[in-house]
């Protein structure tokens, strides 16, 4: 346990310096499939930031009582629960947009980020380092949901929040959106074009290479 | 073979060399319209090629021009220069210099940016091509083939499976065409298709399939982006496809010998 706990820190490395979806590479199947708009992805982000943190401050509070047998058990237990409490909430005031996620919120439960820091960091520290540790890695996951969101909802719609941005084609504008942008493969792409921005302005995220090319280059027979 | 004479650059000469008929071909019958998108993309691929070079220092490589007419060839029609500039722009990044270059790459980038253009306006046109041009295919073929550039086996293979596609009267005549042109272009490429022997006929006959099944059941689609999409499929396949062969011959020569 760290003996002083740098609140900063804690809360500022997981947006990008140890983002969890673009370095540790956690929780991509929500990141894919939810960012069609900007609006679901701001929900998701919010819901998913909101269990993560009660679900660290809950399981940090017992964590010396928690078997570890059953470890895993139990933090499901409490991550579904708390799951099913922001799922309601969001059929009884977001009908809309409860739709529009449809399975993806109740599969906050089983994702691997959430059960990633509490498994990691929530098991083995007091509850509010968790719970900053749990908020930071929460804004990590949504700055890079909200950032590929509205970047597929600005090309593939030309708008943000479903207010228009660009002027559409078939009313007079100059915008052609680009409907591949709304299928699921175009978030793949982001995504990965995202990471190597990353990757090159903070180098030290980098994989080191699996294999080192010749030097020079045999022309063959 | 004479040793030394062969390196990338010599294969991408010799690949030129067997399109040309293809290409003045086409650049006969299309006129200026068909000279303008060459040049736009060969003015794109050459543009991403001169910044990995400046940037990553990988060596450019004359290949860029095979990806530059294969694309102004195949692409949908009345994209305007922006939406070309994009797609071409994509294919050429994501599916070729990323991985380090022509040779390096997994998937033919003029592949990916024919699928990318069809996936993303699919409200544009597809090419069609008179019978002509497909026909200066077989001569692209017939200088691959003797060179060594091109495959023989994947030619066969996917020669094969259509001919048996034509005699159940499976395989429209415009689907033919255009998936043979595809064949010479994109498919056969020696880079992206399958690298063993058997691979190679398999490669060929998986393309050939995938056209024939797509002619008679995706309904809709136009010749060309049938074409592109067996393309993508089977060269995605191919790296499968040389795994399972090598596997086979390791097995075969350890039941023979005892021993790989």
């Amino acid at each position: 346990m760290a003996a002083q706990l740098n609140v900063w820190r804690t809360l500022t490395d997981p947006l990008i310096r140890q983002n969890p979806v673009t370095l540790q590479i956690l929780g991509i199947c929500s990141a894919l499939a939810v960012t069609t708009t900007l609006a679901t992805a701001l929900t998701m982000s919010i819901s998913l930031t909101v269990v993560l943190t009660l679900a660290a401050g809950v399981i940090s509070m017992i964590r010396r009582h928690i078997p570890d047998t059953i470890r895993l058990i139990v933090q499901i237990v409490i991550v579904a629960s708390l799951v099913i409490v922001i799922d309601q909430i969001l059929r009884a005031y977001f009908a809309e947009i409860s739709r529009a996620l449809s399975v993806y919120v109740g599969l906050i439960t089983t994702n691997c980020l959430v059960l990633g820091r509490t498994e990691s960091y929530a098991r083995h520290h007091a509850p509010i380092p968790a719970m900053v540790d749990a908020l930071g890695n929460g804004l990590g996951y949504s700055l890079i949901l909200i950032v590929i969101g509205g970047l597929r909802e600005l090309f593939g719609k030309g708008a943000l929040f479903g207010t228009q941005v660009f002027p559409l084609a078939e009313t007079g504008g100059w915008f052609t959106p680009l409907s591949l942008m709304l299928l699921a493969p175009s978030a793949f792409f982001l995504l990965g074009l995202l990471v190597w921005a990353v990757r090159s302005f903070w180098s030290e995220q980098v994989e080191a290479p699996e294999h080192t090319p010749p030097l020079r280059v045999e022309p063959a027979e | 073979m004479i040793r030394g004479l062969w390196s990338r650059e010599t294969v991408a000469m010799v690949l030129l060399a067997a399109y040309l008929p293809l290409g003045l071909f086409w650049l006969w019958l299309g006129g200026v319209d068909a000279i303008g998108r060459l040049g736009l993309s060969a003015l794109v691929v050459a543009f991403w090629h001169l910044v990995f070079m400046l940037a990553r220092a990988q060596a450019p490589s004359l290949a860029a021009l095979i990806t530059a007419f294969a694309i102004a060839m195949l692409a949908p029609e009345d994209l305007g220069v922006f939406r070309l500039a994009l797609g071409i722009s994509f294919g050429v990044v994501m599916g070729e210099l990323v991985f380090g270059g022509w040779g390096r790459n997994v998937v033919n980038p003029a592949t990916v940016a024919l699928a990318f253009l069809g996936f993303g306006f699919p409200s544009f046109a597809w090419p069609i091509f008179d019978a002509p041009v497909a026909w200066a295919a077989i001569p692209a073929a017939l200088i691959g083939v003797l060179t060594g550039a091109l495959s023989a086996a994947l030619l066969g293979g996917a020669g094969a499976v259509a001919l048996i596609a034509l005699a159940a009267g499976l395989l429209p005549q415009d689907a033919l065409l255009v998936s043979g042109i595809v064949l010479v272009l994109l498919v056969a490429d020696p880079v992206t298709s399958a690298a063993t022997h058997l691979g190679r006929w398999i490669n060929g006959a998986l393309y050939a399939s995938l056209v024939v099944l797509f002619a008679t059941n995706w309904t809709g689609a136009a010749p060309v982006q049938i074409a592109v999409a067996a393309a993508l499929l089977s060269s995605l396949a191919a790296p499968l496809l040389d795994e399972k062969v090598l596997a086979l011959w390791i097995y075969q020569r350890r039941r023979r010998h005892g021993r790989t």
